[in-house]
This record gives C-alpha cells, sequence and structure tokens, in this order.
C-alpha cells in the first residue's frame, strides 16, 4: 500500500531518481547486484520491464554477483566474529556468575560499555590492529560480547536453587553439576544472550563494513560504494538486504531455538 | 497398571470436597491407594535394609551469621534403621534447617551428624531427599529424572533402564515416563521425585514438606502410597512437615520442636500399626495432643515477641485441611 503510493507519487509528480529512488529502483539495483538487469525504474512502455539495451557492464552468473559475494564475505566475518563472541562472552558470564567479585568489577564497566555504539570501536580498531580483518573482527566482538556476558550472567542468577541441591543430592559433583545440571538449566538464557547477541553482533559488522576497506568487501561495503557512486538506490537496496538479513537470522534462527527450549522447560 | 482415580477428580468446591472426603472418598479410595505398591513391583529397585540406615545426630547447634539466636541447640536425634521420624513445629522453628543438616546441604557450627556412623560430610545420594517444590530437572522428561542419579553413578544404559522401568511402576507412573515435567500433575511430580530418590536405593530418605503443596485428596493418596513404600522397604524416612495430621498418620515417632531457638520440647511414640486407618479415634486423639503442643509453643513464642499483649484466641487450631475433628467418631 505505501508502497505502490510512494511509487504512484513518484510517477506522477517526477521526482529526480539521483535524490530518492521509487522502489522500482531500488527493485532494479538488488536485481542489479545480482547480475540481472531489469528494467523498473522505466518509463511504462514496450518490453516493460526488461532492460533496455545496456552498455559497459558484462553480465555474470547470479552467484558471481556483488551482492552474493558481499553476502559470503559478511557471513564468514559473522560466523567467525560471533563465535569468539561466544566463547569470549560465555566464559566471562560464568565466571561474573560465579565470583561476585569479579560480577562487582567488571557488571558495572560492563553495563557502561553497552550503551557505547559498537562503531565507536571503529577507530581504536584501526589504530590498534589496523585497517585489516582483524580490526573488523575486533569491533564485531566488542560490539557483541558485553551483551552476551550480561545475558548469560543474569540467567544463571535466575536458576533456582534448587536444582542446584538436587544435582549435588544425586551425586552430580565437581564438573558433571556445571555438565548435567547448570549447563542445561542455563538453556533458556543461553538461548535469549545468543538471540540478543547476535543482533548486536550484526550491527556491529555492519558498521565496521561500512568504514572499514579491506580487500574483501561485505554487505557493509556495498552500501559505502553505494555513497561513493551517488547510487541512492543501491544504498536503499543494500539497507533492506540488511534488515532482511538480519530478521530471517532472527526470526526463523535464534528465535526458533528459543522457543523450542522454552516448550521444552514449560515456559511461556 | 492400577487407574489413579483421585489425581482425575473436578475438585468442583469447597464444600462438596469436605463431603467427599467424609464419605465415599475416605474409605474407597484409600483401599484402592493401599492395594498399590504390591512388594514384586519393588524387586529391581531397592533393597531391603540389612545393617543400613541410621542416622543420628549428637548436640547439634545451628545460627545464620546475620543472627545472634540459634536456629537450632542442643538437638541430639536418633533415627533407627527402618524407623519412620517426622519432625513437625511451629513455623521458624528450624525443621527444614534440621533435614538439610542431614543431607549434608549445611554444615553444623556444632555437634556432629552421622550415617551409620560415618560423619556426613555433604550432600550425596546415600541420603536422599524429596523436596517441598519436587526439584525435578525440567529438561528432562520423567524417566530421565529418575535415571539422572544412577546416570551419575556411572551405571551401564541396559541396567538403568531396567531400573528406571521399575520405579516408575513403583510410583504408579508407568506410562508417564516420557513426559516433560511440565506435562504432569503436582501429585505426579511428587511421585517422580520420590522415584527419583528410592532408585538411588539410599540408606536414609529425607523429605521435607514433601505433600504441603498438593490438594487434600492427592494428599491423602500419597499418604497411603508412601506407607506402602515404606513397609515394603523398610527405609529409614526423616520426614518433616508442619501437618500435624500428617506426622500423626505416617510416624513411629513424633519430634516435635519448639521455636527460638529450635530445641526438642517433646518425642511422641506413635504405637499403632501400619498401614493406619486415618479416621481412626486413637489418631484423632493423638492429633489432639501435638496440636495441642504446638499450640502451646506458638503461643509462648507468640508471647514472648509481643509483650503481655497477646491473648490466644481460644482453641485455635492451626490451619491442617482437618477441621473436622472427631466428626467421623
Amino acid at each position: 500500500m505505501v508502497l505502490s503510493i510512494w511509487e504512484g507519487a513518484y510517477r506522477v509528480i517526477g521526482w529526480r531518481s539521483w535524490v530518492f529512488p521509487a522502489p522500482s529502483h531500488v527493485v532494479d539495483a538488488t536485481l542489479g547486484m545480482l547480475n540481472v538487469r531489469t528494467g523498473f525504474g522505466e518509463g511504462i512502455g514496450a518490453g516493460w520491464p526488461f532492460a533496455k539495451e545496456q552498455s559497459g557492464r558484462e553480465e555474470g552468473s547470479w552467484y558471481g554477483s556483488p551482492l552474493i559475494r558481499a553476502q559470503v564475505v559478511s557471513g564468514v566475518r559473522l560466523v567467525f566474529g560471533f563465535s569468539l563472541s561466544i566463547v569470549f562472552g560465555g566464559v566471562l558470564g560464568l565466571l561474573m556468575w560465579r565470583w561476585e567479585g569479579l560480577d562487582k568489577l567488571l557488571g558495572p564497566l560492563f553495563l557502561g560499555l553497552q550503551t557505547l555504539p559498537s562503531v565507536c570501536w571503529v577507530p581504536l580498531a584501526i589504530l590498534v590492529f589496523g585497517i585489516n580483518e582483524t580490526g573488523i573482527l575486533f569491533v564485531l566482538v566488542m560490539g557483541s560480547f558485553f551483551a552476551i556476558a550480561i545475558a548469560l550472567r543474569d540467567g544463571l542468577k535466575q536458576i533456582p536453587p534448587i536444582y542446584q541441591r538436587a544435582g549435588l543430592m544425586l551425586g552430580a559433583a565437581g564438573w558433571r553439576l556445571y555438565r548435567y545440571v547448570l549447563l542445561p538449566a542455563s538453556l533458556p538464557a543461553l538461548a535469549g544472550s545468543l538471540r540478543q547477541g547476535f543482533s548486536f553482533a550484526w550491527r556491529s559488522l555492519m558498521g565496521a563494513e561500512l568504514i572499514f576497506a579491506v580487500k574483501k568487501q561485505g554487505l557493509g561495503y556495498q552500501l559505502a560504494m553505494g555513497r561513493e557512486t551517488a547510487d541512492v538506490a543501491q544504498v536503499v537496496a543494500v539497507m533492506i538486504v540488511m534488515v532482511v538479513v538480519g530478521m530471517v537470522v532472527d526470526r526463523w534462527g535464534f528465535a526458533k531455538l528459543q522457543e523450542r527450549v522454552q516448550a521444552r522447560f514449560g515456559l511461556g | 497398571m492400577f487407574a489413579l482415580p483421585i489425581e482425575n477428580y473436578q475438585l468442583k468446591g469447597l464444600g462438596e470436597r469436605r463431603g467427599m472426603e467424609a464419605g465415599a472418598v475416605r474409605s474407597g479410595e484409600l483401599k484402592a491407594a493401599r492395594r498399590l505398591a504390591p512388594a514384586e513391583l519393588l524387586r529391581g529397585v531397592v533393597r531391603r535394609e540389612v545393617g543400613r540406615g541410621m542416622l543420628e545426630m549428637r548436640g547439634i547447634e545451628k545460627r545464620f551469621n546475620s543472627s545472634r539466636v540459634a536456629v537450632l541447640t542442643g538437638i541430639s536425634l536418633e533415627v533407627k534403621r527402618g524407623e519412620f521420624v517426622v519432625v513437625v513445629g511451629p513455623s521458624g522453628c528450624g525443621k527444614t534447617t534440621l533435614l538439610n543438616l542431614a543431607g549434608g546441604m549445611v554444615k553444623p557450627d556444632g555437634g556432629e551428624v552421622m550415617l551409620d556412623g560415618k560423619a556426613v560430610e555433604g550432600p550425596g545420594p546415600e541420603r536422599a531427599m524429596v523436596f517441598q517444590d519436587h526439584g525435578l530437572f525440567p529438561w528432562l522428561t520423567a524417566a530421565s529424572n529418575i535415571e539422572f542419579g544412577l546416570r551419575m553413578l556411572g551405571m551401564r544404559r541396559r541396567e538403568r533402564r531396567d531400573r528406571v522401568e521399575a520405579a516408575l511402576r513403583m510410583v504408579h507412573l508407568g506410562n508417564f515416563g516420557e513426559k516433560l515435567v511440565h506435562e504432569l500433575s503436582g501429585g505426579m511430580k511428587q511421585r517422580v521425585a520420590i522415584a527419583r530418590a528410592m532408585v538411588m536405593d539410599p540408606a536414609v530418605l529425607l523429605m521435607d514438606e514433601p505433600f504441603a503443596a498438593l490438594d487434600a485428596q492427592t494428599r491423602t493418596l500419597l499418604h497411603g502410597q508412601l506407607q506402602e513404600l515404606w513397609i515394603q522397604t523398610k527405609k529409614t524416612i526423616l520426614f518433616v512437615t508442619h501437618s500435624v495430621g500428617e506426622a500423626v498418620r505416617l510416624a513411629d515417632r513424633i519430634i516435635v520442636l519448639s521455636a527460638y531457638p529450635g530445641r526438642i520440647r517433646r518425642e511422641i511414640r506413635v504405637e499403632l500399626s501400619h498401614p493406619r486407618d486415618f479416621d481412626s479415634p486413637q489418631i484423632s486423639e493423638l492429633v489432639r495432643l501435638v496440636r495441642t503442643e504446638i499450640e502451646e509453643e506458638v503461643n509462648r513464642v507468640n508471647r514472648e515477641m509481643a509483650g503481655d499483649e497477646w491473648k490466644p484466641a481460644a482453641s485455635a487450631h492451626l490451619g491442617d485441611g482437618f477441621v473436622d475433628l472427631g466428626g467421623s467418631i
């Protein structure tokens, strides 16, 4: 509805597409980044919506297209960085739960650092690590592992003490108490913290990629490219892709995981 | 297997419930409950006790760091093999602390806790505990909950499965093994918790107000089943409750605790044969006796706390769901 009004207004009034794009331009840009040439944004006439004769750029396969390549690069970075985040955040969350002294020391610091937008780590990353993959990973990890640590600590704190007592009573001592009682008991908290951690990680990665110009070009770089070439349609298209990817992973991945855990525990 | 009719009752109103309690439900269902748990069901779960299960507490002192007043002081208690001892007392008298001491969950500040001549160092499966709010693991099925302790012992899968099956049948939940904890009713959860404790073949079974959160009918049913289980296995049981009726129904010996500080006020031996007819006049007489003890204790504590203004209400009974005292004599 909104889209059709937007598109309609566009066609009737005749806004300039280099200032702000119509949905049809965004579609063109998105498909263009997938190496499919279309002309939805052209005037409706013979041959619409197929692209009129194109000049310059050569055709390529869809899997070699800029969007897919960027997506793969970002995906690999995300998996790698998020795993690191889970390890750091997990260990720190556990330690903070176990030792109150550490919690008192680090808890306020972490809460404070959480309010820092993750792109603010970029200058530090550039100075310390230089403009390279390590810098990007640094920003991603710093942007997400506090959230994981804090969420995990809070979740662990909510484990009813009776599980621990029951476990000890049944002979689960030492590491077994952690492996067979506390770890499964913390699953709802863990699922929640992963979900939150992912959204932080995704945002940090996009921010980092936007600013870092390294050899491998991620999704954020495509956004930067759009700005460089003053291609508004591409900018909007990449933004939409970012939102969609983030939402799909959250809804179909982490939310599903959380739901399953909660159903198992009889929560909600 | 037997169906468990009481669990399926729709409780419509309090009046109706009382009527049922006094009439058909009481006698009929209790007989059914007593028929449950025949000896062969227990085979493969627990041994009958030989030379195991004597719990001793000597000169126990316990205070919590914040308060000067001791929670428990000078408690000396001996629970013999195969004895069913119930501890009652006003709230705040340290009943649960006493049980936690026996379970090794809490360390005493003075005195010692011994099981079969060995000092209790920490929690362990030879002193299995049944908690008031069951403490079952919600991520496991009923069967896996029962299996948990055996797994920790490193028992092989095959042997575990047989024992778990036997334990489930023992508490009449043969068809409920694959259910998740939140899919079970309150009474069923508590029976799984009992099975989880019993499958470890403990020397002593410690029960911390296990039926306090259940409705009256389920409680009555479980009293019957617990008695039967105890007669079959001859386990030593230390049971804590605030319900006098429950104490008199189940115990060989009742320990009445006083409060602030917790001391043993009186021991009452219940020399009635098991299984007991819960409506018999002797039971009612004993309930009256124990209740008077506790009332005096409550009044004393209140007097001390509130000064002289406190006046006990005439013949105020402690709420217990056992209000129609003597009505069935």
